[in-house]
């Protein structure tokens, strides 16, 4: 399987064999003795519509730590974009810079595939508005391999906004890849999981043992399942203030109701958290959200050394 | 039945297009560009309302004095007139006829119905995949947003 100047647009591009080859050179990555020359003369253009913590700093250490060098902006407001040039020309110069590859984040749904077309050079989306995150549900699944083992067969619930958290619906996408895989998925009805992806689990039920339930609490489901994604109840997105800060206070998971948690249990979030994880969680077995973050650095510097051709 | 001779005269070269859900002849017309080819080429175009239909009671038929259209841009007429006929002909002989396919993908024709779709935004062509056809289903190559029904508008070409 060769990586070498692909685009890294949208899970729905990758199959379940290129996500396990993937996520199988990751500890290759992070062994080799040369990864610190991997990416030497190597520049990446870190095109930043909107802002980032995470994603943004992870491949900026990524890139360093690989041997390479970052280029771009970090604030649309400092770029001509200002002046209303379009993506498609800010794309096409960087492009034209002697840059080896694109890492773009963008409000606009779409934007990094137009991106992607523009440049001549790989694009890696990092986000482009409440579509794709693909990196983000790369280190998810590298995440849930490393503390189940498997990917197929997993027990996974979902919590929070699932209307408008796109790491649960590209997570979800991608787990309906995998074997026998059981979702729960838990909101208030207002924010549950869209129809569009609840059709796509009852396709997969039929196609690849695929269950699924909806819920509406936390505690009954916590003693069956492997992991247990949390996400934010994004506040900007709710018209009542009043409304959300009531899911803030019933989503919340405290360390007092992990008791009758599975041993191998592990608490994933892609972050930011508000209230949805009380802090006494941290100090328990199950908290898993730290290192989570940390493997998207791992899932991020094999990504470029295998878009950059450093390995294959 | 009351005798309504009213017709569509005979063309000696073009493409007829028949059997279409009737009210529906202008949307096909705005989506093919007709209005456009018309004026660009001077063709002659036809467009037959509410005509007697045995299959669909009432239909519409377009004729074209054009035979530049191709298989694949009459293609896009399956997305709304599903049982729709075309008809090739040649020096008044027919040479060629056959039902519509819906496509597996459409270009720029369809307005993407996701506000915050890059080409709501910008000037980008839009392209969708048909991810259904009953009901009709398409999906933004640029969004991913999966829509169909009343979300699917059809944009008017003007060249």
């Amino acid at each position: 399987m060769n990586f070498q100047g692909r685009d890294i647009i949208s899970m729905n591009d990758l199959t379940r064999e290129e996500i396990d080859y993937i996520l199988s050179k990751v500890p290759e990555v992070q062994n080799h003795p040369e990864k610190s020359s991997f990416c030497i003369n190597k520049v990446s253009a870190m095109l930043f519509f909107e802002p980032s913590t995470r994603t943004r700093t992870s491949f900026e250490v990524a890139m360093r730590n690989l041997g390479g060098k970052i280029g771009g902006f970090y604030d649309a407001n400092i770029t001509s974009a200002v002046k209303q040039e379009s993506l498609w020309d800010t794309v096409k110069m960087h492009d034209g810079y002697g840059f080896d590859v694109i890492v773009i984040r963008h409000p606009l749904k779409g934007a990094a595939r137009v991106a992607a077309e523009a440049a001549d050079i790989p694009v890696i989306n990092a986000g482009d508005g409440p579509n794709q995150h693909p990196t983000q549900t790369l280190l998810d699944l590298y995440s849930i391999r490393q503390t189940q083992g498997k990917l197929d067969g997993i027990s996974i619930a979902m919590v929070g906004d699932l209307v408008n958290g796109r790491t649960v619906h590209s997570l979800t996408e991608a787990l309906l890849k995998y074997e026998n895989c059981h979702l729960v998925f838990i909101s208030p009805r207002d924010l549950a999981m869209p129809r569009s992806i609840i059709d796509k689990c009852v396709k997969a039920s039929v196609e690849r043992g695929v269950s699924y339930v909806e819920g509406s609490r936390i505690e009954d489901h916590i003693a069956d399942v492997d992991v247990l994604y949390m996400t934010r109840i994004q506040m900007e997105r709710l018209q009542e203030r009043a409304l959300a800060e009531k899911f803030r206070s019933i989503y919340r998971l405290e360390a007092s109701m992990l008791v009758d948690a599975k041993p191998n249990m592990k608490i994933m979030h892609p972050l930011p958290r508000v209230t949805e994880i009380a802090q006494d969680v941290d100090e328990t077995q199950f908290a898993y959200y730290f290192q989570q973050a940390k493997n998207g650095l791992l899932v991020r510097e094999t990504l470029l050394a295998l878009i950059l051709g450093a390995i294959t | 039945m009351k005798d309504r001779p009213i017709t569509i005269a005979k063309i000696e070269s073009g493409i007829v297009v028949d059997h279409i859900p009737a009210g529906k002849a202008f949307l096909i017309s705005q989506v093919l560009g007709l209005n456009a080819l018309a004026r660009k080429t001077g063709d002659i175009i036809a467009i037959g309302i509410n005509f007697e239909s045995q299959s669909l009671n009432k239909k519409d038929i377009i004729k074209v004095e054009n035979l530049s259209l191709t298989r694949n841009m009459l293609n896009v007429v399956a997305l709304i007139a599903p049982f729709a006929t075309v008809t090739r002909i040649e020096n008044g002989r027919v040479i060629e006829k056959h039902k519509v396919d819906v496509p597996d993908y459409v270009g720029d024709i369809v307005v993407c119905p996701d506000r915050f779709c890059i080409t709501n935004h910008e000037e980008v062509p839009c392209k969708f995949a048909i991810t259904a056809k009953n009901p009709l289903t398409m999906r933004c190559h640029y969004c991913e947003t999966e829509f169909f029904g009343p979300l699917i508008k059809y944009k008017e070409k003007s060249n």
